[in-house]
Order: structure tokens, then sequence, then C-alpha cells
């Protein structure tokens, strides 16, 4: 066991690494294949040559490319010092560099906008969750009934619609039109928590009605599957009541991928819940990535990047761990 | 399973694989057959699929239909609007004898002409993505599936990779950075059009792969196999002679179930800005501008061109699981 | 006690009134605390002109609001409008704009000056004295030598870099290098000299002395030196581990409001100086207590919170979202509480010469001739939101300006005859393709998509390439090479004058002379010899009258190179609670409410 996790460990740092010279490269390469000077995009509103010069020698911009990569490695871990002369920084670990649009260090942001995230993430995973899950293990309970013929086209509306409509939609019927959440913002939990659950409702069950009408699609059909299986035939001849045979074995079996996949969506989503956001208006680690490639400003997509794909490898390991204690065959592949 | 890729509701769409097991020999009716009895008798999808026809003959009529109405996509009105605000002069946005479905604030271009458009570039660019992605989805999994040992780990390790990426963030730059390139003998609109068919269709095809990886790993072992193998039948030929046609169902199946994920992972590109080039119309583009603030005060805008992508993923959606089912004699419909 | 009639009563009041309106609508200049410019109603539009609910209540908070912090606010290195008019809160320099609403407040007083600067013979020479007792907010007295170490640090580039650097151009020793830079002094923090005050074109014979030798005739000095640049630094302080290029987070206030707490990105809130005195300022009044700034980056939210009062001035100032503008259009008591003040913008396109096939002028005139200004000005929003259709380059707040139009277009809609007619002289009667650059924002896209529509109409292609908003002008069309290279045939542009005068608005973007390889405004790269000799004649006239007249001329002159297609003066409409005080639009930068005349109400 300690075996599987310390490999799956390495393999995690190592995509890690992948992902973060992947990134570094690509997003090196983007300034000269458009013809755009990295260092005048921190100079400012009126760049001048001298301004320019001596901030590429600041950031290091006039080195090459693998030094810069080893400099911003070698930051994460110790921090970093940035100078020209009578300029002086330090960027204290984890240096994931300075925002070239606002000269405010990239960890910082981050960890400014994380909570939008994590708050619209984690609120909306816990009513797809419950919801999807519960829905799809009804519906394949009571097969070809009305009620779950109602429920799975619902489903199928659910991850038809794209969800900065739902989001449009809620928008416009309970802020504007009816008045019922008036002003949708970002408030912080430690602000007003009252507020802060108020204002993210829409988001939350915008984002929930998509992934919970997913989720109750593949319970339902996973339980179907389960409740074929000849062991629960087994079971059931043994004398077993059927409540017995549904929760201690059938939905075991079928709720397992659900989580399964569940970390996986919920990792992703830790990264940027970016249509979301953009729909709201709420400044989450989306859509300040998003706004960071479009202005190039290099420091923040590569932190956020990393930061978004640590989320993700951490999720896969978490989930292969558990997989792996539920299945042992995993752990022998 | 339909949601925009690498962004919300994408992971869980990995369906289990179990469910096209067993589509071995059938005596008396070809499968064929028996799969169109089934899907004759699945009224809803049959429904889905005549909507998709209907799509399909707006996409490639959109020019003869726009001029029953008389209108051009592209032409502004001001005259139509008000320009205090905005807003189409008259109610529901515009709506009159001349423009059906009214006409978008600002500019007064006629709505019912760019909904017919938009659906031409959603489907063209979604078929020709999904094609890109069936080609290499396929190739990629036959060759990882038939060979397997370390040709299976690079190729499975590169599907982890990328469904691992953030991918919408990654096309998003990709088109930031070279969607003002032009390509030799196409226009720039149709360079733009032909770079998302690209990026689109290469970041969904892990999708088509696991499938058929999956499935010709299942295949290898079969009789025929075998048998064509000990005739000194060549590798090249048992691909193409053997499991290719074997796989048409799967391969069908999950194209069209593609389809949809491509128009709405066309329409978020859109909605963020990075989509077809002004002025051609994309559903996604007229969400993002009803979003700028439209929608409160003229929300026709808004819904006509939601409804217009909710109604096409579903009708796709429906489709795709009738052929799904049809083709599947175990499944527990 | 003697009871009053009713009919004395009415008398008195009336008196009363009379001598409080005597002392508003007068102008006694120079006195601290009196505020010019005449009372106006709660109508629409009021605060342009007029100042809106005059008062001389002290107390409470002010809370300011925009959906993003200020580029800087060291008074060195900060470019926008808005933060400009944030400095005089803090910063005060050797001259300032007055405030006032209307055409009073494009005028220049002295602030740290005693009077205004005055110039020697050949213009060269301007010499000004402080007044005497200024202090900063830690008790230390400011100087000359203050002064002269503030306009230093604008040379130090690659320290105190972002702000306007004509102090560069016109302040360099042996004057500026080929790309505008100076080698002959690299600021204060590179200066040998032990009290780094070794700028030698700068003099300060006595503490409150100021002399500055420039190396041209520069009429608009005074203008200049309202630059928040002009603001005394103490040298300690920024030779220390807190200055340089961390004096943005606490630049030491020498006016009514000091730092008391800055979160970057966030808020910033400012008390009261306590070494500030009235007595020495020309206008500033500090009738709060205190100012607190908060970002909000939801534009919606910042105009919600506007209009039920919970923030009470947004100082970007761009004007209010497109449901908003709905709103208050449609809300008779929100339609009076609202200003529609002009931006001192002007909308262009930039017809880029060197880009084929506009090298010929004919092609030039075709576009000016096909372009819909109307269309234009829908996009941004209207003859509210957007502003008034331009048929001329300076705005109507610029000295200079007169109402002339050199392509006479159907009021804005377009004359096709015409543009065809000149497509067909300059060689293409059937149109031909070009790109047109403009900013991703969603004004920028709509005008792009406006100018694509009209133009079509004569056969001309648009093609639209777009650029990030944030880097718009400083990379995307900023850099000339950049320009060719990408085929930008026609640029969507804007501009506003560094100062209301015409230098300070045509000189950096149709002096052929001004075209830089990076930061250019100069967009179209207008490069006219009569532009140029006008430009050097109307810029060395002292006497503002004559020079208004030169500057029309050039304007006139600019319009004739069909370089330029002006769109539409900016306008925007904006917003604040019900509970300011002494609310007007300060003209002279940017059309923005002067955010230190104002009170509050209620707390």
């Amino acid at each position: 066991m300690i075996t599987f996790i310390v490999r799956r460990l390495m393999l995690g740092v190592l995509l890690l690494w992948i992902v973060s010279i992947l990134t570094f490269s690509i997003f090196f390469i983007i300034p000269k294949a458009t013809h755009t000077s990295t260092a005048a995009l921190f100079a400012g509103k009126a760049p001048t040559p001298a301004a320019i010069h001596d901030i590429e020698i600041k950031f290091g911009l006039d080195k090459p490319i693998t030094t810069q990569y080893l400099d911003f490695v070698r930051g994460i871990f110790v921090g970093r010092h940035f100078d020209n002369g009578p300029d002086k920084t330090y960027c204290p670990p984890p240096c994931l560099g300075y925002s070239f649009v606002n000269n405010v260090p990239v960890w910082t942001e981050i960890t400014n906008d994380l909570p939008v995230t994590v708050s619209m993430a984690v609120g909306a995973a816990v009513l797809w969750l419950v919801t999807g899950t519960a829905v799809g293990v009804l519906s394949a309970l009571r097969r070809r009934s009305f009620l779950d013929r109602i429920a799975m086209g619902i489903a199928l509306a659910g991850v038809s619609l794209p969800i900065y409509f739902t989001g449009l939609v809620l928008l416009t019927l309970f802020s504007y039109k009816w008045n019922l959440l008036p002003n949708v913002h970002y408030v912080g939990i430690t602000d007003n928590p009252v507020s802060w659950a108020r204002n993210l409702l829409l988001p939350w069950v915008s984002l929930a009605f998509l992934y919970a009408a997913l989720y109750a699609r593949l319970t339902r059909a996973g339980m179907l599957e389960t409740l074929g299986e000849d062991y629960l035939r087994t079971a059931r001849a043994k004398g077993l009541s059927e409540r017995r045979v549904i929760v201690r074995h059938a939905l075991r079996a079928a709720l397992t991928p659900i989580v399964t996949i569940f970390g996986l969506d919920l990792g992703q989503l830790l990264g940027g819940a970016i249509l979301t956001e953009y729909t709201f208006g709420f400044v989450g680690i989306g859509k300040l990535s998003v706004d960071a490639i479009f202005r190039q400003d290099l420091p923040v997509i590569l932190g956020v990047t990393l930061f978004a794909a640590f989320f993700i490898v951490m999720a896969n390991l978490v989930v292969d761990v558990l997989y792996a204690f539920v299945d042992p065959r995993v752990r022998y592949s | 399973m339909t949601a925009p890729l690498g962004v919300e509701g994408s992971a869980s769409t990995a369906q289990p694989e179990a469910v096209l097991e067993g589509m071995g020999s059938v005596s008396g009716r070809s499968l064929g057959q028996i799969a169109w009895l089934r899907l004759k008798r699945d009224k809803a999808a049959l429904a889905g699929g005549a909507v998709v026809v209907l799509l399909l003959l707006v996409a490639v009529f959109a020019g003869p239909i726009t001029s029953l109405e008389g209108q051009n996509p592209n032409t502004f009105h001001s005259d139509l609007i008000d320009p205090n605000y905005g807003t189409p002069r008259g109610s529901f946005g515009g709506i009159s004898s001349g423009h059906i479905l009214g006409v978008e604030p600002v500019n007064g271009r006629d709505l019912f002409a760019r909904i017919v458009y938009g659906a031409q570039v959603s489907m063209i660019i979604a078929f020709l993505a999904t094609g890109v992605s069936v080609v290499i989805g396929v190739v990629a999994g036959m060759v990882a599936g038939y060979f397997g040992g370390w040709v299976d780990s690079v190729v499975s390790r590169m599907m982890d990779l990328l469904l691992a990426f953030p991918l919408l963030l990654f096309a998003i730059a990709l088109v930031a950075v070279l969607g003002d390139d032009k390509a030799p003998g196409l226009s720039a609109d149709n360079t733009r059009v032909a770079l998302l068919v690209v990026i689109i269709g290469f970041f969904s095809w892990p999708y088509i792969g696991r499938i058929i990886r999956g499935q010709t790993l299942s295949l290898r072992e079969k009789e025929y196999v075998e048998a064509a193998r000990s005739q000194g039948a060549g590798h090249v030929r048992i691909l193409f002679r053997e499991l290719l046609p074997n796989l048409v169902g799967p391969i069908l199946v999950y194209a069209t179930l593609i389809v949809p994920t491509n128009i709405l992972f066309e329409a978020a590109l859109s909605f963020l800005g990075v989509g077809v080039r002004i002025p051609r119309p994309s559903w996604g583009g007229m969400l993002s501008d009803a979003a700028q603030g439209y929608f409160q005060i003229d929300p026709v805008f808004m819904v006509v061109p939601g409804l217009a992508l909710f109604v096409t993923v579903m009708a796709f959606n429906l489709f795709g699981d009738g052929l799904r089912d049809a083709l599947d004699p175990r499944s527990n419909r | 006690m003697l009871s009053l009639t009713t009919g004395q009563r009415r008398v008195v009041r009336a008196t009363v009134a009379a001598a409080v309106l005597a002392v508003i609508a007068g102008c006694s200049s120079g006195s601290g605390g009196v505020v010019h410019g005449k009372s106006a109603g709660n109508v629409f539009d009021a605060g342009s002109s007029g100042i809106r609910d005059v008062s001389t209540k002290t107390g409470g908070t002010l809370n300011l609001i925009a959906d993003s912090d200020c580029d800087s606010y060291d008074p060195a290195r900060t470019y926008y409008g808005h933060c400009w008019v944030m400095q005089r809160l803090f910063s005060r320099g050797l001259m300032a704009y007055r405030s006032a609403p209307g055409t009073a407040g494009l005028d220049v007083v002295p602030d740290l000056a005693e009077a205004a600067g005055t110039a020697s013979a050949d213009g060269k020479t301007w010499t000004y004295k402080l007044r005497s007792g200024l202090k900063f907010e830690d008790g230390t007295p400011i100087t000359s030598k203050e002064v002269k170490y503030g306009i230093e640090r604008v040379f130090a580039q690659s320290v105190i870099n972002g702000g306007p650097v004509y102090v560069i151009t016109y302040l360099c020793p042996g004057g500026t290098n080929a790309s505008g830079g100076c080698d002959s002094y690299r600021g204060p923090y590179a200066d040998r000299s032990a009290d780094h005050l070794g700028l030698s074109t700068v003099e300060t014979p006595d503490d409150s002395t100021i002399v500055f030798h420039l190396n041209a005739k520069v009429g608009d000095w005074n203008y200049i030196m309202t630059l928040p640049a002009s603001t005394p630094v103490p040298i300690a302080y920024d030779q220390s581990s807190k200055g340089g290029a961390k004096y943005e987070f606490h630049p030491i206030s020498d006016g009514p409001y000091k730092f008391q707490s800055y979160s970057p990105g966030k808020s910033l809130t400012l008390v009261r100086n306590s070494y500030w005195q009235a007595s020495s300022d020309p206008f500033r009044k500090a009738l709060v207590d205190k100012v607190v700034f908060t970002v909000d980056s939801n534009d919606q939210d910042v105009d919600n919170r506007l209009i039920s009062n919970i923030a009470d001035i947004d100082i970007a100032g761009v004007g209010v979202q497109v449901s908003t503008q709905s709103k208050i259009l449609t809300n008779p008591q929100l339609k009076a509480r609202a200003d529609n003040p002009f931006t001192g913008y002007t909308r262009y396109l930039a017809v880029e010469s060197h880009v084929a096939p506009f090298d010929n002028i004919n092609c030039r005139i075709a576009v000016e001739y096909a372009a819909s200004k109307v269309d234009w000005q829908t996009a941004r929003g209207g003859p509210i939101g957007g502003g008034d259709i331009a048929t001329s380059m300076l705005p109507p707040s610029v000295k200079g300006h007169e109402d002339f139009d050199a392509y006479p277009d159907n009021n804005g809609q377009g004359d096709l005859e015409k543009a065809k007619a000149y497509l067909a002289k300059c060689g293409k009667p059937n149109g031909f393709t070009t790109h047109l650059a403009t900013s991703s924002s969603a004004k920028g896209k709509a005008v792009a998509a406006a100018v694509q529509n009209s133009l079509k109409r004569v056969g001309i292609n648009v093609i639209i390439d777009e650029g990030d908003a944030s880097t718009y002008y400083s990379e995307f069309i900023g850099a000339p090479s950049v320009v060719r290279k990408k085929d930008f045939g026609l640029m969507v542009a804007g501009w506003g004058a560094d100062w209301p005068t015409g230098y300070g608005f045509f000189s950096s973007i149709v002096d052929g002379r001004k075209i830089l390889s990076q930061g250019n405004s100069n967009y179209q790269e207008t490069n006219d010899p009569k532009v140029n000799e006008l430009i050097d004649k109307a810029s060395s006239t002292t006497d503002a009258d004559a020079a208004g007249k030169l500057w029309a001329d050039v304007d006139r002159a600019v319009m004739a190179t069909a370089t330029v297609v002006p769109m539409t003066y900016d306008k925007a409409l904006v917003i604040s609670s019900e509970n300011v005080t002494n609310r007007f639009i300060l003209q002279s930068i940017g059309g923005i409410y002067d955010f230190q005349a104002l009170g509050k109400t209620a707390p």
C-alpha cells in the first residue's frame, strides 16, 4: 500500500513538473509570437525605453529561458529577490512572481481570489452530490415510473443547458424581475455569513443544477447495472431483505465510481469555475486566470495554472488512494 | 454525456465502459437491424433525431432561409434602435413583420438571421471538430489497445495529461495567441474557424480515445482476430479489416455524444470572447453580449440564443442516448 | 425680546439669502474656503455648470468607490485623470486647477506657490516663490528643495515610472536623447551629489524660490506644474527603504488629508492632516473628516451602491452600466440627480498613412466620408452615454475648439457618394481590405463592428483585430513597427489632453516629431510639415486667446491630412449618492467630480 501511495505521489510531482515546464515555455513564446515586450507590459500607461530596460533587468527577463525557469522554481521554495539597483523587492516563499499588471505578488492575488472559488465550488459540490445521487438512486429504484421519467427528463435538460444561460435566467428572474436576491455580488464569509450564503445562492444553484443532472444520470445508470448483477440475486436468494440488498451491496458498488468522479470534478472546479464567475461577476481564480491570459500577465498565468494543476493532481491522488483501499486489484496495476 | 470540456462538468462524462460489452455476433437479424428496430421504438430519440436533421438543414440552407425573411445577419438597422438606451424600439426586443425575432440591441441586426447563421457556425465547427477528435481518438485508441505495452502506456498517459489540463484555459490562450494569424488560402474569418475546429477537436479526442482503447482491448482477443493472424495477416490489415468494422457502433455513438459537447465548447469560447470573428454570429457570442447588461432591459436577446443552444444540445443528447441504448442489447432502460 | 412679524421675517430671510448668494457667486481669488461658481438646482446635468447642494457643513466620511484601484498614488507615477483628482486630497504642487465648475475650472491657480510662475523674456526661465509656513504631514517644513527633489524623481524612470515625463523633456540638461530619455541626469537615486539635488536645470537660490531653466520655450509651463509631479517629496524619507518604488504605498502628504491605511487593489483610508492650514490653500475646504476608497470589481454592484447611497462617488467617472443608464433615464428622481459631463476625450479613428492603401490621401478621405459617426455614437451609449458627434479633433472643453466640418457627411450618417468618388480617385473603386485594431472591451468591440458595417457600404472590407483593454494603448497600437507589421490601416483611438490647452491635446498625438518607438501616442504617425510648424507657433505663444486661435488652425491642418476621423466628443452619465454636498464637475481633469470639495449631509 505504501509503495502504491509513494508511486502515485511521485507521479503527481512529475506531472506538476511537466505542467510547469510546458506552461512556462508556452507563455514565454507568446510575447514573441505577438510581438509584445513583456517588460513593457509592466511599465504602465506610458512606457519609456529606459523604464522598460530597467524592468527587464529587475525581473530577469533578459536572462536565458532556462535560467528564468530555474529562478522561478527556486523562488517557490525559498523566495526571490528582485532588484535593479535602487529598486529592491523581496518576494517571500511561495514566490510565484509579481503580476505584470498591478505589481502585487502572484501568491497574494491567488489567495485573495481563492475564497471566492472555494466558496462557490464547495457549496455547489455539496448540493449536487446530495441531490444528484439521491435522484439517481430513487430513479433507478423506481425505474420507468412517472417520477423516473420526469427526473431523467429534467436531468437531460440540465446537461443540455449552458451554465451561463442558466445563470443569466436565474439572475433575470430572481434578481431583477422579482427582486428576491437583489444585487448579487461576493461577500466574504468572515464579513457576513448570512449575506455570503445569500449571494452565493444563485451561483450554487446554477452550478449544482448542471452537475446534479450529470450525477443523477450516472448514478441511475450505475445503480441499474449493479441491481442486475448476479451477486445481488444470490444475496436475495440468501434471504436478505430488499433494503439490505440495496443499501449494503448495490449502493456501495454503484456509488464508488461516483465518488471517484466527484473528486475529479471538485478538483477541477477549485482551479476556477470560469464561466460561472463571468456570468455572476465574481472575481475568483477563474476570472483571474482568464484576465491574465488576455493581458499576457505571464507570472499570474503560470501561478494559476500550477495552482489549478496542483488541485487536480491532489484530487486524482486522493481518489486513486481511496479506490486502492476499496479495490485491492488497483494497487498492483 | 455532455458538458463543456475541461470546465464545469467534464470528468464525470466517463461512461461505464461495461455498458458496451457483449456486442458479439447474433444469429437471425443483423445487429444493425435490431438496433434500428429498437431506435424506432424510442420516441424521445426519434424526436431528438428529427430536430438534429432540421438543424442540419437550417445550417446548410441558411442563405435561402434568411432570404425568405428578407434580412441579412450583419446589416445594422440603427433606425430601429433607441439611441439613449441602446434597446430596440417596440416591445419584445423589436419583433415585427420584417424582423420575426426582433433585432439586437445597439446595432439593430436581425436576430432571426443571426440565429440561423449561428446554427451554421455551431454545426460546422462542432461537426468538423468531432471529425478531428474521432480520427485522432480512433487511431490512438486502436493503436494503444492493440499493441499494448509501452505504446499503450504512452498514449494512456497522454490522454490522462490532456484530461488533467485546464482545457478551457489553454484553448483561450491558444486562440488569444494564434487568433489573429491568417492561414494561406483562407480568409481571416475562416482561419479562425479552422483554428477553433483544430483546438476543440484536439482537446476532445481523449474521450473517444479511451472508449476505443477499451473496446480494442477486448476485441483483440476474439477468435477471428487470432484466425486472421494465423493466416499471416499484418497488423495494419488486422486493424483496418478486422477491428475497425466492429468498432463502428461505439464510434458512431460516441461521435454523436461528443457533438453536443463540442457545440457547448465553441459556445463557451465565444462567450468568453475568443470565438468566431466579428461580425460572424455565434449563439455563445450573443449570450456574451446579452450578459454585458442588455439582458436586463432586453431579455428576448438573451432568451432566444440560449434556447437555441439548449434545444440543439438536448436534441443531440436525446438522439445520442437513444442510439447508444439501441446498439446495446444489455441496456437497462 | 421682540419677535419679528411675518413680513419682517421674510425680508430678513431674503437679505440673508442674497448675502449668501453674493458670497457664493462672487469670485474672491486666493482666499481659502470660498467656493467658486453658481449654485445649481437639482436638475439633470446641473453639476456640469454649477455646484449642487452648496454647504459648509463639516464632518462625516466620504465613501469613494471604483472597479479598480489607481495605477499609483505616487504623485510622479500616476497617469489617470481621476487619480490626479484623488491627488488633490493629499498632494499639493506648485500650481493647481481652480476648484470650480464650467470654464472657470480650466484656469490654473497657484497652490504651493504664492503666485503663478513668471517667465523670462525668452519664455525659457520660469520662477516661482513658495508660500511660507508649509509643512508635511509629519511637521517637517516644505522648501523649494523638496519640490526640486520631487521633480528629479521623475528622471529615475527605472524606479519612478508610469507618470507623464514632460519634466524630463524640458528639463534634461542638454536635451533628451533619440528615445526621449535623459542621459545627463538619471534621477536622485543615481545622483552623485550629497544632497541628491544634482539636476542643474532647476535652481533653488533660497528655501522659498525655485527657478526652472527649460530647454525650449513652453508657454504652458504653469499647466505642466499642475501635474502631480510638482508635489514636494521629503528627501530623507524617499531615500530610505520606505521610499523609491515603495513611496506609492504611503506618499507623504502636504494636503488636507493623509494616508491612514492602504491595501493595494482593495482600499485606501485618508484622515485629516493636522499640519495643513486652510489659510495657505487657494480653494480646499476639507469638509469631511475621513475619506474611504473601496475597490469593487463588479461594475453593476458599483452602480447599485451609488444609487442606494451606500457609496458616494465612483471616482473613475467613465459612466454607469447599460442597465443603470436605462434606470436613470426612466426615473425622474434619479435623472435629476445625475450629471452628464464631457470627459475631455475625443474618440476617433486613426488612419495609418504608412499602411496601404492609406498612403494615398484619397483613400483616407473616402473613410472620412464613409464612416458612420452616428453608429459609433450609439455603440458607445448614444448621445447621453456616449457623447456628441465630433467634426473636429479639439474637444469643446479646450480653448481653441471651433465648430467646423472638413468632411460634411449628412450629420454623421456618412456621405456614400463622396466616399465612392474618392475611392475611385485613389484607384480602388470597388473598395479594398484592411485591418482595424480595437480594444477587447465591450465598447471597443461595439464601435469596431459599427465601423466595419459602415465601411462595408462602399466596399471596404474591415478585419477586426482585438487587443486586450489594459494594454491596448501602451502595447497593441503603441509601437509603430508592430502596427505596420500587423497591417493596422485603421485603429480605434481616444485621447484626453494631459492639460486642457491645445498643446496638452495635440502635442503627443499628431506631432510628427513625437512618434516614439514604444509607448507612442501618435498612433497614425501623422507627420505633416504644416501641422508641425503650426504646433511650434501655437505652443510658443503665451497669450491664451491668441494661442487658442492658432490651435484651431492646427486642428484644421490636421483634418486636412485626413489621418484622423474624429467620431465623438466623449461624455459620461454619472450619478452619486444623495448625501454629498458641493458636487460639481471639474472640467480640466477628465470631467470628474472634484472630490476634495465634497462634503456630507449625513455621516
